[in-house]
Parts: structure tokens; C-alpha cells; sequence
């Protein structure tokens, strides 16, 4: 059930490849690749959204739109007026990605310890339990 | 009202990310780089990374391997060329006028006297600066133009064949930069940059080591960039570079 993203990543690509579209060139490649950024960026913030039990469905679909469209825009518009903003879109959702990833790698690790802990304690409580006599003997 | 509260409600994550994983791979799969969009997409990175990049796709063996295919090829065309004017003099007489034509444009492998021309990066500055290259005075490495300047001069001096490194300088060969390596016929090469020429030894001794010449220029900067030594017999590879044309042919009147 957790793979299914992941799956649906490969999925995805397979349905472009199946489609036979040509990868786009020049300028537009490049704003689309920064823009690819973003939406990884708002998928890692969507499963640690999830983990956290705030997730909501509606914030991280608009989400999702909304920072691919203004990552794609924000990056042509600096081509437009001579700035940089490509790298500034490269930048902050890199930053972004790197905190989200470090946060999901926090909860997952701190759940998996919080089994093996519960684990542990309850086959302590097992043996505790077992080695006393029976009360009616 | 707080437009910012955070209603603490239930919903599973894992259907609409996974959708969005949908499209994100679609996206993903669009922007990659592929064979068709390399060279569109390679002109907008900065110089340093496109030659990462250069590195990490590995095209260079490629070329080398194919460079060697088309050796084997045109030796194996002038063998047959050679085995066709055996049978009666008319073709022998055109052979003969064929093989001479590709000695002069390079298209064969050239024996004979020459000299033979070493520049190196100097050792004085290196390791001065930061990185291997960075606050390293630029004139401590041999250039694409240092290079430029003495296949010209060699030529201009007499030279009847000259190679880059074993890459044979012929009518379209290119010797350009990339970053910190040099280009030749669109072949990476790397430092020591050995220039081989054949032609008459004194005269291009005499002609390269004259005062204020290119190799006094280099020679300014550390006598040790610059060897060269006059050589009785040496061996030129041909020229594998391309030699597909789409433009240029001859004009219609001549025959």
C-alpha cells in the first residue's frame, strides 16, 4: 500500500514512454525539469503531511498544481526580465526537498522504533506473567 | 477566522499522492534528457557542469571506437581501390591520381621525416591556487590557441602532414576548448599536447624556434612547456574524422 507511489512514478513514465512523446527540447525542457522539482517537492511534503495526520486532500492537490505551474512560470519569467530565477526555483524547492525528505525519514524511523519497543515490552510482560504461579494451585 | 487552523482530520494520503506520483512521472519522463534533446537542452548549462556532463555520458570511447572502425575501413578501401587498377593501365593511371588526392587531403596514413613538438602545462604554477585549476596563472596551461598557433606555424613553415595527438590535421579539422581540455576534430585530448609534423627538419626547426616566434611565447612564461626535436621517420595516422558533406558540392559546369 505504501509502494503505491512509487509505483505510480514508474507508471507514469511508462505511460509517456508508451504514449511515444518526444522529450521536450531547449528552454522549455529545462522549465519543465524545474518544474518536476516542485512537484517532488510537494509529493515528499504530501507523505509527511500524511504521517503527521494532517493531510487534506483538497491543500495538497491545488498544492500540487499550484507550485509545478508558478516553478514552470517563476523560471521562464526570469528568462524574461534577465534574472535568475531558474536557479532561485532550483534552490528553494531543493531546500524544501531535503527538509521534507529528513522529516519523513524522522517519523518513519521513530514508528519503527516505537513497534520494536512495544514489541519488547510486551514480551517482557509475556514472561513476567508466565513465570508467575497460577493463582488457584 | 483563522484561514490557517489546522483541522485535524483523517484522510488517507496515500490515493492522491500516489495520482499526483501519476502525473509527476509523466512530467518526469517528458523533461528527461534524451539522445534527441541532449545538445538543445546542453547549451543552457554553465561550463562546468556541461563538461560533468560530457565526462559522465562517455560518448569519447564511443568515438574512439568508431574512429577505429572507419581506419579499418579506408585502409580496406584502398586496398581494393589498389587491387582494381592491377587488371589494366586506364584504372591504374586513375588509382594513381585517387591515392594522390588522399595523401594530400589526409586521408591516408603518411610516412617521412619531420619534427615532433611537446607542450605541457607548466609544473611552476600548479597546485598554487585553490582547485587544481582555480588562481593557477592561465598562462601555465597550453590553450586550444598556443595548440592553434603551432599546427599553423608548422604548416606555414612547411609541413606537409601534421597530427594533434594522433589526430591528423586535415582540410575540416576543428582544434577548439571545452572547459580545461582541448578539442580536436571534436575529440577530447589531454596534456601533454604532442604535435607531430613531416616535412623538411631543419627548415622547421629553424622556422619554429625563431625569436619572438609562437614557441618563444610560450617559452616566456617556463622554458619547460615547450620540447621539440627533429625526428628521421615517423608515422601519421589518416584523418577518421567526419567526412560526410550536405551542403557543398560542385558547381554544375565544371566536369
Amino acid at each position: 500500500m505504501t509502494f503505491l507511489p512509487i509505483l505510480a512514478l514508474f507508471l507514469g513514465a511508462m505511460i509517456a514512454l508508451a504514449m511515444k512523446l518526444p522529450a521536450i527540447p531547449g528552454a522549455y525542457g529545462q522549465y519543465l525539469a524545474v518544474a518536476c522539482l516542485a512537484g517532488f517537492d510537494t509529493i515528499c511534503g504530501g507523505v509527511r503531511a500524511g504521517l503527521e495526520d494532517k493531510f487534506r486532500t483538497d491543500v495538497f492537490i491545488t498544492g500540487f498544481v499550484s507550485n509545478v505551474l508558478i516553478a514552470f512560470f517563476l523560471a521562464w519569467l526570469g528568462d524574461e526580465i534577465y534574472i535568475n530565477l531558474f536557479l532561485v526555483v532550483a534552490l528553494v524547492f531543493g531546500t524544501r526537498i531535503f527538509t521534507n525528505l529528513s522529516l519523513i525519514r524522522r517519523y518513519v524511523l521513530t514508528k519503527w522504533q516505537d513497534a520494536h519497543a512495544r514489541k519488547r515490552l510486551q514480551a517482557q510482560a509475556q514472561a513476567v506473567v508466565s513465570s508467575q504461579p497460577e493463582p488457584n494451585s | 477566522m483563522n484561514p490557517f487552523v489546522t483541522r485535524i482530520n483523517k484522510q488517507s494520503w496515500v490515493l492522491p499522492v500516489s495520482s499526483m506520483c501519476l502525473v509527476l512521472g509523466f512530467m518526469i519522463s517528458m523533461a528527461w534528457v534524451t539522445q534527441s534533446t541532449r545538445s538543445s537542452r546542453q547549451n543552457y548549462l554553465p561550463l562546468d557542469q556541461r563538461q560533468r556532463v560530457n565526462d559522465l555520458n562517455g560518448d569519447q570511447e564511443a568515438v574512439q571506437k568508431m574512429s577505429t572502425e572507419i581506419a579499418k575501413l579506408q585502409s580496406e578501401k584502398t586496398r581494393l581501390e589498389k587491387a582494381l587498377s592491377n587488371h589494366d593501365g586506364e584504372s591504374k593511371v586513375l588509382n594513381d591520381s585517387l591515392q594522390e588526392l588522399k595523401v594530400f587531403a589526409g586521408m591516408t596514413p603518411v610516412v617521412g621525416p619531420g619534427v615532433i613538438v611537446t607542450l605541457r602545462d607548466s609544473p611552476k604554477y600548479a597546485g598554487t591556487g585553490l582547485g587544481n585549476n582555480l588562481g593557477v596563472s592561465p598562462d601555465a596551461t597550453i590553450h586550444d590557441v598556443d595548440t592553434l598557433k603551432v599546427v599553423n606555424e608548422l604548416i606555414a613553415a612547411g609541413a606537409e602532414a601534421v597530427s594533434v595527438n594522433n589526430h591528423r590535421i586535415a582540410g575540416n579539422s576543428s582544434l577548439r576548448c571545452v572547459g580545461n581540455t582541448i578539442l580536436v576534430n571534436d575529440v577530447k585530448i589531454a596534456s601533454p599536447v604532442v604535435i607531430r609534423a613531416i616535412g623538411d627538419p631543419n627548415t622547421i626547426m629553424g622556422a619554429m624556434n625563431m625569436p619572438g616566434g609562437v614557441l618563444a611565447e610560450i617559452r616566456q612564461t617556463d622554458p619547460n612547456m615547450v620540447q621539440i626535436e627533429a625526428v628521421k621517420n615517423q608515422e601519421l595516422p589518416e584523418f577518421v574524422g567526419n567526412t560526410t558533406r550536405k551542403f557543398a558540392k560542385p558547381p554544375k559546369d565544371t566536369k
